[in-house]
């Protein structure tokens, strides 16, 4: 016996988990809600704006402004078209090849076409869901700046489909390729560096070209070259080009027959080529994903001999030990740490090509500004930092945890381990990026003090907090550890975490703009304003103190309390 | 060993575990057994210090869970009835783990003690294998190295022949009972009838969070007033049969 019914009917359990969510709701639903709502409207307003703004700008240079959004039409796809390319490749692999359900769906009597057609709609959605979220509000925009007919709007929402379908069906192809030669566990690993890879080259990219220059506009000519250089004889013949001239010719109220056409065959020939595909060699990669080779690891021997001479109980060195491995041997673990690391790179490289010394008339104000700049910054990603790893160091033990909490281990030495390998790399991270770029903006020396020792106490502080917030939220049942951090307690850390740095900041740089000011007019501090400094800065560090205690306490607490 | 005294678990308004109590002597091992749903994971997860009970008294070694957690878990071994582990850990980085868990260390002789075991449990050729490339099987037999590690005074094991295969099942019964004679107090949870007929010397029946009956099988023999000399009679008798009769109908 087989379904009868169509495709979509595949998706049917998605629909219904979605349906059960909306109705259990959980607690910190609404502010979860409020919090990512109002961050997605905000960001989709600013997004509306910024392209209005330069539509509405480029086309008063009408023939060079014509040509100018025409280009970056063109050149905006073109990027999202390596980008779906891409997520439509990581997505498939989970989708087609190592979701669970597979196991349920693979044994049922459906169609490998149902099958197929169920899965690729959802890749699809799950690829593209940012582009569109994206696109959505600039391209409103852009069709509301030049007044265009409804027609526009109309071609968009054929067009856009399309374009999705295309590269993200390359994606799928690739995998199957892939899939069929490596067993899936290794390429999903191959999979996260070279997403890694992608991402680092793209920052350094946009890093090197110095896109500010673009804001110049004394070098306007250099733009129009800028996108030349884009501009190469394969463009005619990419999808990007096809749905950026679709929607230039919208935008006058005529139809680009030739191009939507390019655009729709090609999507419609795409996924049937990938079905035929798909129906030869599904089962043959599916079957070949399930193979977990035995795995290459490193033994990671000599952390052993550390850990072994580390003036710990046993229980906490086993711990520590374990938590070190873990990490080193989950692939998606420390891969986001070199991407943090290709970001404090970046964040360095800025003050190092800004030389402020060269700026004559840049005075010592400016300067103090940018160092409490500089530790905002540097809190904040460490805050960052903090929930992705520290938050869900807790939640992550997951389905394991029995074995710890059926051990003779308090709930006290487990959350301090935590919080221990939490502090170490991030203090290390947060100490060099503070004092290098301290150094090479050439802070004042009281400066950089402040800000080393300020750095110091808030790791402390944002690293206990989020160890204990981790505790006392947990989410056992995530899948990663990305899921534990935007859960509601790790977006109540990020709420709690952005005001106590802005505490910080304000309670920091009182006092020192009082010394500044003194200091640079060679004036004595009167005991009245000393009193003050002091009060500010023990009063910095009561905050910082408290905010990494008592989260700390509540956290072993919650968990020796916890049932699960 | 072990015991419980008039302990109560409630999920939200569902009594999961009402009111049971038990004990099981040193050298005893004692039969868990109950229709699914009846309570049987429940209590022995409240026995391992996983779930904390809404009313009554646990005593392991003679230390109260409560009181003095620590102490008590020193004295047991778990076995849960589905093993999750560190993918990420090889078998015996596990096992060194949960020895450093309980406070062993290498001067105590912890390697020896855990090549010991991975042999007498057969995969000794896995020790520096990822657990994540195991079988079930394979990682129920290292979960059992682990309960045993650090020489526990009692054990609590949550259906332990599952995934088992028959040469593993032979091995676990004969180490169970060598254990047992050595004086250890094992309270086993089982759906196999014929192994707790087998290795029990007591068995506790429990059927919607309560204890029906308790006793050697002579005693429950009694209790159902059976001639039956098996105990699946017994059992399908004491926790009623309704059941079944339905069963032969929709057929
Ligand atoms: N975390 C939980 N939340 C709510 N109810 C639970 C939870 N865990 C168990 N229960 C309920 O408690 C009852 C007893 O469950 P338990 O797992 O102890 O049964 P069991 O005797 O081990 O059954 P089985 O033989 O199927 O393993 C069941 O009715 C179950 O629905
Ligand atoms: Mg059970």
């Amino acid at each position: 016996m087989e379904i009868n019914a169509p495709f979509p009917y595949l998706l049917l359990p998605i629909a219904y988990a979605l349906r059960n969510r909306i109705k259990r709701r959980e607690r910190g639903d609404l502010l979860r809600l409020l919090i990512f709502g109002g961050i997605g409207l905000f960001v989709s307003a600013a997004l509306f704006a910024v392209a209005f703004w330069v539509t509405w700008q480029a086309l008063d240079y009408e023939e060079l402004g014509e040509y100018l959004v025409r280009l970056s039409l063109s050149w905006l796809f073109l990027v999202f078209l390596s980008f779906l390319a891409f997520s439509g490749l990581v997505v498939s692999l989970s989708t087609f090849f190592l979701s669970d359900d597979l196991w349920l769906l693979m044994a049922a009597p459906t169609t490998g076409r149902r099958l197929f057609y169920s899965r690729f709609l959802r890749t699809c959605g799950q690829a593209s869901w940012m582009v569109i979220a994206f696109l959505l509000p600039a391209l409103l925009a852009i069709g509301m700046a030049s007044c265009a007919s409804p027609l526009y709007y109309v071609m968009a929402s054929v067009a856009l489909p399309s374009f999705v379908v295309i590269p993200v069906a390359l994606g799928c192809a690739a995998t199957l390729l892939l899939v069929n030669v490596f067993p899936a566990r290794r390429t999903r690993d191959i999979l996260l560096l070279a997403g890694l890879a992608f991402t680092v080259s793209l920052i350094l990219l946009v890093r090197f070209l110095r896109p500010e220059q673009l804001f110049n506009v004394r070098s306007l000519p250099d733009v129009t070259a800028f996108f030349t250089a884009l501009e190469s004889r394969w463009t005619p013949f990419l999808p990007s080009f096809w749905v950026g001239e679709t929607l230039f010719t919208a935008l006058h109220g005529q139809v680009d027959w030739l191009h939507l056409g390019c655009l729709t065959t090609t999507a419609m020939a795409f996924t049937l080529l990938l079905r035929i595909a798909f129906d030869r060699r599904y089962f043959s990669g599916w079957s070949k994903a399930q193979e977990a080779r035995k795995a290459r690891f490193t033994r990671l021997r000599w952390i052993e001999q550390f850990v072994r001479r580390l003036p710990f109980e046993p229980a906490k060195r086993s711990l520590l030990l374990k938590d070190v491995k873990v990490f080193l041997r989950d692939t998606t673990q420390w891969s986001q740490l070199l991407l943090l690391l290709a970001l404090a790179f970046v964040y360095l490289y800025n003050f190092h090509v800004l030389d402020l010394s060269q700026i004559p008339y840049i005075s010592g104000l400016v300067k103090s500004a940018y160092a409490f700049l500089n530790l905002t910054t540097a809190a904040f990603i460490l805050a960052a930092l903090a929930v992705r790893l520290v938050f869900p160091a807790v939640s992550i033990e997951g389905a394991a945890f029995w074995i710890v909490r059926s051990a003779p281990v308090d709930m006290r030495s487990f959350l301090w381990i935590k919080f221990w390998t939490g502090l170490i790399p991030t203090l290390i991270l947060a100490e060099t990026l503070t004092i290098l770029s301290n150094e090479f903006m050439g802070a004042d020396p009281f400066l950089k003090a402040v800000s080393a020792a300020a750095i110091f106490f808030m790791s402390f502080s944002l690293v206990g907090l989020a160890a204990g917030m981790g505790a006392s939220y947990p989410r056992y049942r995530a899948d990663n550890p990305t899921q534990v951090a935007s859960s509601f307690g790790g977006v109540a850390y990020m709420v709690l975490a952005v005001l106590f740095i802005l505490t910080e900041i304000v309670l920091l740089a009182w006092p020192t703009s009082i010394y500044l000011w003194h200091f640079h007019r060679d004036l004595s501090l009167s005991p009245n304003n000393l009193a003050r400094m002091i009060t500010a800065f023990s009063l910095a560090t009561i905050v910082a103190v408290l905010v990494f205690w008592i989260p700390m306490r509540r956290g072993i607490r919650a968990l020796e309390r916890s049932e699960e | 060993m072990i015991e419980l005294s008039e302990v109560v678990k409630r999920f939200g308004g569902f009594t999961a575990v009402d009111h049971v109590t038990l004990s099981v002597a040193p050298g005893e091992i004692h039969g868990f057994l109950g229709p699914n749903g009846a309570g049987k994971t429940t209590t022995i997860r409240m026995i391992a210090g996983l779930l904390k009970p809404n009313a009554g008294r646990i005593l392991i070694n003679s230390h109260d869970l409560m009181l003095d957690p620590t102490a008590a878990k020193r004295s047991l071994g778990f076995i849960p009835d589905r093993p999750f582990l560190y993918e990420k850990l090889t078998a015996e980085e596990f096992l060194r783990f949960h020895g450093g868990l309980y406070g062993l260390e290498n001067r105590d002789g912890l390697s020896d003690r855990i090549s010991e075991l991975l042999e007498l449990f057969d995969i000794a050729s896995w020790r520096s294998e990822l657990i994540e490339s195991f079988s079930h099987g394979m990682q129920q037999r290292l979960v059992m190295c682990a309960a045993f590690l650090h020489r526990p005074a009692a054990v609590v094991v949550d259906e332990p022949m599952v995934g088992l295969d028959p040469r593993g099942a032979r091995l676990v019964k004969d180490f169970f009972r060598r254990m047992s004679r050595k004086g250890m107090g094992i309270l086993m949870s089982t759906h196999t009838l014929e192994v707790a007929q087998e290795v029990c010397d007591r068995i506790s029946i429990i059927h919607r969070g309560r204890i029906l009956a308790s006793g050697t099988v002579a005693d429950l023999r009694a209790l159902a007033q059976s001639e039956d000399h098996a105990l699946t009679p017994i059992f399908l008798k004491l926790t009623g049969g309704e059941g079944l009769q339905e069963i032969h109908e929709t057929l």
